[in-house]
């Protein structure tokens, strides 16, 4: 048929003739999924080529020696796991604190190739997993939005958005196998599901919903933001009158089964009724018990008798709820909402009452730069998108109101959380895109304004939207005419989609592709030189210390040592307990007499420091020591204080002017010991701070610098034991020094006399 | 035959036991001048090599000496070192007094407290009249051991001198034997009248004195590691002899709080002992007839015997407590009882035992703990939760087993067992074991259905079942209503 009409057509009119022909949309729909799919795995292996293929930052380390610890062990033992090389001496029950998902995904991936017998490290499987997934993201955007629009521009643009975004590439280029890597994916294809159970009002789909929602709450902390959002989606649709059976099907079979499915996962076990965050989900599912139970009333009695039914009921029955709400939570039989929730509510939260949840980067209020860094475009088409939603709004645009607004908020207040952002501004953006382009792309100028031609040509019947849509704004068709505005606007909208790929890729290479493990600096000459401390570190503690050495460090260092070092740790990223973070706080921020103590009581071999000063590294400990300072503080607020580890003008200085407290401190012993005799006298200079340092380099006595790495960013010290003649370490290190007692020094007062 | 091989075999091994300390035999001994350990010669003689001693006459050896291999040294010569290359020369040192101010290169403090850190052990004696090497003075203080100032001090005692030799200036003083210094400790330097060492208690049948001539005291400072062998009588005091004034205006110390001859044991339980007085391990004061003050009869010192203890007990001939084996097993029936497992489960039953053995003189012999001890094990991560009293069980020729059975507690988390037994006179008993202890497994709770208080809300699932089954089945089951109906309420 189309070599037929070849013949008589121009080309052009044969592509959109073939655009038009349903089998070859489909077969071009498919080719461009499987192309964004390609550009989005292929834009998040920067590292890989350029570094190799390693696991990145903190928490993927964790992740990545779990999941080897699953692969070796299998999955009873994972489960019942009892870890105790890390935070020593309480171990972790780690099979019981985790969120499984991930590490159960690669593991079957794992097992799955070896039974296909293509042999495959499981570290390459953990670097790539969560490349792979965001093409399968892309993939569940495009669904989502074709749920959205009858446009389906709309959704291959979503899925090419979604793919490329920064905002998402951000959590999930190779190596940064997070448990963001897969619940993006599940967080966007549970609201599919879920608009599409909604829609249908279909058990069927409402049970895939609640299963694909289990899985997500095996996968990601997050999943409180699904818990949340679908019962206030379902509460806003309540509220607007629009409840039918369709949204009471699809609720309940969620809610049901989610839930049931959500409390097999040991970390998450009974909280789904037992905490604040979950209760919406709870409060949701009886309300629609109680709507579905009036609804059913109204049809039963007369409509007066119905009227004081509904007064007293309603009112009482909500009443009753509320009041055993607050009862429960006062009599403690449900936790009130937690500190990192209290922290979404109130940004200066955190800083007051939690500094461990404050102390963590990515839990900073969002700046305004990071929107249009991380989205670019999208952030200017998402509120058009939003509108779009409102023009049309139905149930599902509803959904997509609510979500935009509360995942503002929620990125404004957060930074990480502007990856939950991300797939509804890539949704909406999408919608917003397409509406545009399929207005100005029309090959043909309508000939005449009216209604119906408008609705003939988009093809598919829009009636049914246009019963619902709100008659304020209801539009009025308007047709574009002139050849010179298409192209114009055509073109604007080609460049910025080009500026937005040229974007991405920029941000992708430059911002999120450093494995930080690893630090790339640039040599004179421009070529690269890779600054390797961290693993050089790292592979010294795994060959030169004992199996069951404890290494102290600041918690940021945790999952990496256990990672590569292969050696227990006190504290670690996962900080479930603020009281042994802030001991090793302690220990960091008092005198040595102080901190030996408490070092020789959690059994300490080494303690490892991170220093920037000589590369001028900003990421290091004495930049992070206030916060050490602050935890501490928090849990020994008569022995640490932070006041005064400032000068008395009130200024952190790490020279001279140093407060006593701060020069004292075994941390920033640490981190200068030795560093003076470096540089030429009286040129000490720490380049982070820019200070300049005292010739007199600090004197340890109960330590001794057991390593430094090639450009001192790592720093690692021994523990002494106890000295073997029972002096103290002062006392034994002047001793080693050369300074001989002649004579015992007198002390005043009365003579101390021996008792046996 | 065979049996015949074993024995000789094992009477070997006993032999080679039998002539050295369980520290090595090798014995240093520094004196001013070589020609000086004459006047020593009994003393000296009691650590040596027995004469008779040859290897193949197994059976005869340790029948006098104590089979030290001793070699003479100055403090002057060249060849005098205590490492060699890196490791211990000699297994002791005994160090005479010396006339010199400082002991030169080859003994400078820093020799001496590293050859304790590598457990070498140092019996030092000094005099009243020789002023002590400033290089030991100030070992000594790293140690906590004070010497009078002016490194020179005399002992007197003006009621409890010997009246034969020392009328005038009554500087040699007579001592009952030390007995123990808490009725809890061990002690070894209590002596039987005829002059033997004697471990066991019987403080009410000291009758014997020890002469210590010429000797300096030391105070000691207030640290666990020091404890006094033999403390002057309440009526001494320490004075310098060569200031000239009558009167003492600086007391450097009196009383018990002058300590003669005192014992240090380091963390690692290297021993030195400070000997006030050299001239008591001399042959003149070995077996000498002395007379109290006050007393009619003269009698003979004890001093020979009381040298043997505190060589003995410096050397590592006594009071050193071996650990042979520790063992810590699951105590539960129908499973495991491997020996040492890494890991246990809170609210395991676990045996913890321990062997120990204490050496005596040539062989090791089972450990006991004294009467109004404990020997205590300690479970603990962070701080002790169990703090339990190990029980002798089994006592074979040359050892004793402690052990206690307990349940875990309900904490899961890294813990240690622990026995620290540190006592003064007994080398140091420090074992850490340390095991994991794991929450229970998922499959290691308890059914639901054993559960009574379960009971109800395993009920109410099969009554939702049922309920929903039979609803299902009435449901699809029952006649549906004729179309007509539907219509019209329709």
């Amino acid at each position: 048929m189309a070599v037929a009409e070849g013949a008589r057509l121009t080309p052009v009119e044969l592509l959109v003739s073939l655009g038009r022909n349903p089998t070859t949309k489909t077969l071009l729909k498919i080719i461009i999924l499987v192309l964004i799919a390609t550009a989005a795995v292929a834009s998040r292996l920067f590292s890989v080529i350029r570094f190799e293929s390693i696991i990145h930052e903190f928490d993927p380390w964790f992740n990545f020696r779990a999941t080897k610890y699953l692969v070796a062990n299998g999955f009873y033992q994972f489960w019942d796991w009892f870890d105790d090389r890390t935070w020593h001496p309480l171990g972790r029950v780690t099979g019981g604190t985790l969120y499984p998902g991930l590490m159960v995904t690669s593991g079957v991936i794992y097992h799955l190739l070896r039974f296909l017998t293509v042999p495959v490290d499981i570290r390459n499987i953990c670097v790539l997993l969560a490349p792979a997934f965001s093409g399968l993201t892309a993939y569940a955007a495009y669904l989502l939005t074709n749920e959205m629009t009858t446009s389906s521009s709309a959704g291959l643009l979503a899925a090419a958005f979604m793919g490329i975004t920064p905002g998402y590439i951000s959590r999930s280029v190779a190596g940064s196998y997070d448990n963001e890597a897969i619940a993006i994916f599940l967080l966007v294809f549970t609201f599919y599901l879920w608009i599409k159970a909604l829609k249908l009002g279909s058990v069927l789909w409402g049970a895939l919903c609640a299963l694909f929602y289990g899985y997500m709450v095996a996968s990601w902390g997050g999943y409180a933001f699904i818990t949340c959002l679908v019962p206030l989606h379902a509460f806003v649709l309540v509220c607007m009158g629009r409840f039918s059976l369709r949204l009471y099907v699809a609720y309940t079979t969620w809610y049901a089964l989610g839930t049931l499915a959500s409390m097999q996962i040991p970390f998450v076990g009974f909280l789904p009724v037992r905490t604040s965050e979950h209760m919406p989900a709870l409060g949701i599912f009886g309300f629609l018990q109680l709507v579905a139970f009036l609804e059913y009333v109204r049809s039963a009695v007369p409509s007066r008798q119905f009227q004081t039914f509904l007064y007293i009921g309603l009112g009482g029955i909500f009443g009753a709820g509320l009041l055993g709400l607050v009862g429960l939570t006062a009599g403690g039989y449900i936790a009130p909402w937690s500190g990192r929730f209290y922290s979404l509510w109130d940004t200066g939260y955190a800083k007051i009452h939690i500094p461990i949840i404050a102390s963590v980067s990515e839990h900073q209020p969002t700046a305004w730069p990071a929107f249009f860094f991380d989205l670019n475009m999208l952030i200017w088409l998402f509120p058009a998108g939003v509108y779009m939603c409102f023009q049309k709004l139905e149930d599902e645009h509803v959904f997509i109101i609510v979500y935009a607004l509360f995942g503002s908020y929620f990125a404004g207040v957060m930074v990480r959380l502007m990856l939950t952002l991300t797939p509804v501004v890539c949704v909406a953006a999408a919608i917003a895109a397409s509406q545009l382009l399929d207005t100005y792309l029309q090959y043909k100028s309508p000939e005449v304004v009216d209604n119906k031609e408008e609705e003939s040509t988009d093809g598919t019947s829009k009636k049914s939207s246009k019963q619902s849509t709100l008659r304020s704004a209801s539009q009025p068709v308007v047709g574009i005419y002139t050849v010179l505005s298409k192209a114009f606007i055509a073109g604007a909208m080609t460049v910025f989609l080009l500026i937005f790929v040229q974007h991405c890729t920029w941000v992708t290479s430059n911002a999120y592709s450093s494995p930080s493990v690893v630090l790339a600096s640039r040599m004179p000459d421009g070529s690269q030189h890779i600054i390797d401390d961290y693993r050089e570190a790292y592979q010294w503690l795994r060959q030169n210390t004992k199996e069951d050495a404890k290494i102290m460090s600041w918690w940021d260092y945790g999952y990496q040592i256990g990672g590569m070092a292969d050696r227990p740790t006190l504290v670690d990223n996962n900080t479930w307990n603020n009281t042994h973070i802030a001991t090793v706080g302690k220990a960091m921020s008092s005198r040595e007499e102080v901190a030996y103590p408490i070092m020789r009581q959690h059994e300490v071999d080494y303690v490892l420091v991170v220093f920037g000063g000589l590369l001028g590294y900003s990421g290091d400990d004495i930049n992070k020591f206030l916060w050490m300072v602050r935890i501490a503080e928090g849990i020994w607020p008569d022995e640490v204080k932070e006041r005064d580890f400032f000068t008395p003008r009130g200024e952190y200085k790490v020279d001279a002017d140093a407060s006593e407290t701060m020069k004292n401190s075994l941390m920033y012993k640490m981190s200068y010991h030795n560093y003076a005799s470096l540089f030429p006298p009286g040129q000490a200079q720490d380049r982070v701070r820019g200070a300049r340092l005292p010739d007199q380099s600090p004197v340890l006595n109960s330590l001794e610098e057991a390593y430094t790495s090639e450009n001192w960013i790592i720093r690692i010290y021994k523990v002494k034991d106890l000295d073997n003649v029972g002096r103290d370490h002062a006392a034994a290190a002047s001793f080693e020094r050369g300074h001989k007692k002649k004579k015992a020094i007198k002390k005043r007062g009365p003579r101390v006399l021996r008792v046996e | 035959m065979r049996s015949l091989v074993s024995f000789l075999l094992l009477a070997l091994v006993a032999s080679v036991q039998a002539i050295s300390s369980s520290g090595g035999n090798r014995l240093l001994v520094i004196l001013e001048d070589v020609a000086e350990k004459d006047g020593y010669s009994k003393f000296l003689g009691d650590l040596e090599v027995p004469y008779l001693y040859k290897p193949h006459h197994l059976l005869i050896a340790s029948t006098t000496g104590r089979g030290f291999d001793i070699a003479y040294e100055t403090p002057k010569s060249e060849s005098l070192s205590l490492f060699h290359l890196g490791e211990r020369s000699y297994d002791h040192v005994l160090l005479f007094p010396t006339k010199a101010k400082g002991l030169g290169p080859n003994l400078t403090p820093n020799v001496l407290l590293e050859f304790i850190n590598a457990e070498g052990n140092i019996l030092l004696a000094l005099s009243g009249s020789t002023p002590v090497p400033s290089s030991l003075v100030s070992v000594l203080l790293e140690f906590d051991i004070h010497l009078p100032t002016d490194r020179q001090g005399l002992v007197v005692d003006h009621f409890n001198y010997d009246t034969t030799s020392a009328s005038e200036k009554h500087d040699v003083l007579l001592l009952p034997t030390p007995g123990p210094l808490r009725p809890d400790y061990k002690h070894f330097f209590s002596l039987s009248s005829s002059g033997a060492p004697d471990g066991r208690e019987r403080a009410g049948e000291r009758s014997g004195v020890v002469a210590f001539p010429n000797g300096i005291g030391q105070t000691l400072g207030q640290g666990p590691l020091l404890s006094p062998i033999l403390r002057a009588p309440s009526t001494s005091y320490s004075y310098n002899p060569k200031e000239e004034s009558e009167a003492v205006d600086d007391l450097f110390a009196s009383g018990s709080q002058l300590s003669l001859v005192s014992a240090f044991q380091a963390r690692n339980s290297a021993r030195l002992t400070v000997v006030g007085s050299a001239d008591m391990l001399s042959n003149t004061w070995f077996d000498t007839d002395v007379k109290k003050v006050g007393e009619k009869t003269s009698i003979k010192t004890l001093n020979r015997g009381f040298a043997k203890a505190v060589s003995g007990w410096t050397f590592g001939e006594i009071g050193v407590v071996r650990v042979n084996w520790v063992e810590h097993h699951l105590n539960e029936e129908g499973l495991s009882n491997a020996s040492n497992p890494k890991i246990y489960r809170i609210k395991n039953d676990v045996t913890y035992s321990v062997s120990l053995s204490e050496y005596s003189w040539d062989k090791y012999i089972p450990f006991t703990v004294p009467a109004n001890d404990e020997l205590q094990l300690e479970y603990s991560m962070l701080s002790p939760f169990n703090r339990l009293k190990l029980n002798p069980t089994i006592s074979s020729e040359d050892s004793t087993t402690y052990s206690v059975s307990f349940k875990l507690p309900d904490q899961h988390g890294i813990f240690n067992f622990l026995v620290n037994y540190k006592r003064p006179f007994l080398s140091n008993v420090f074992e850490k074991n340390t095991v994991s202890v794991r929450h229970f497994a998922h499959d290691e709770w308890p059914r639901s259905f054993v559960i009574s208080g379960a009971w109800p809300w395993i009920a109410g699932i099969g009554v939702t079942v049922t309920g929903w089954l039979a609803f299902c089945a009435v449901w699809l089951y029952s006649a549906p209503p004729a179309k007509g109906e539907s219509k019209k309420k329709q």
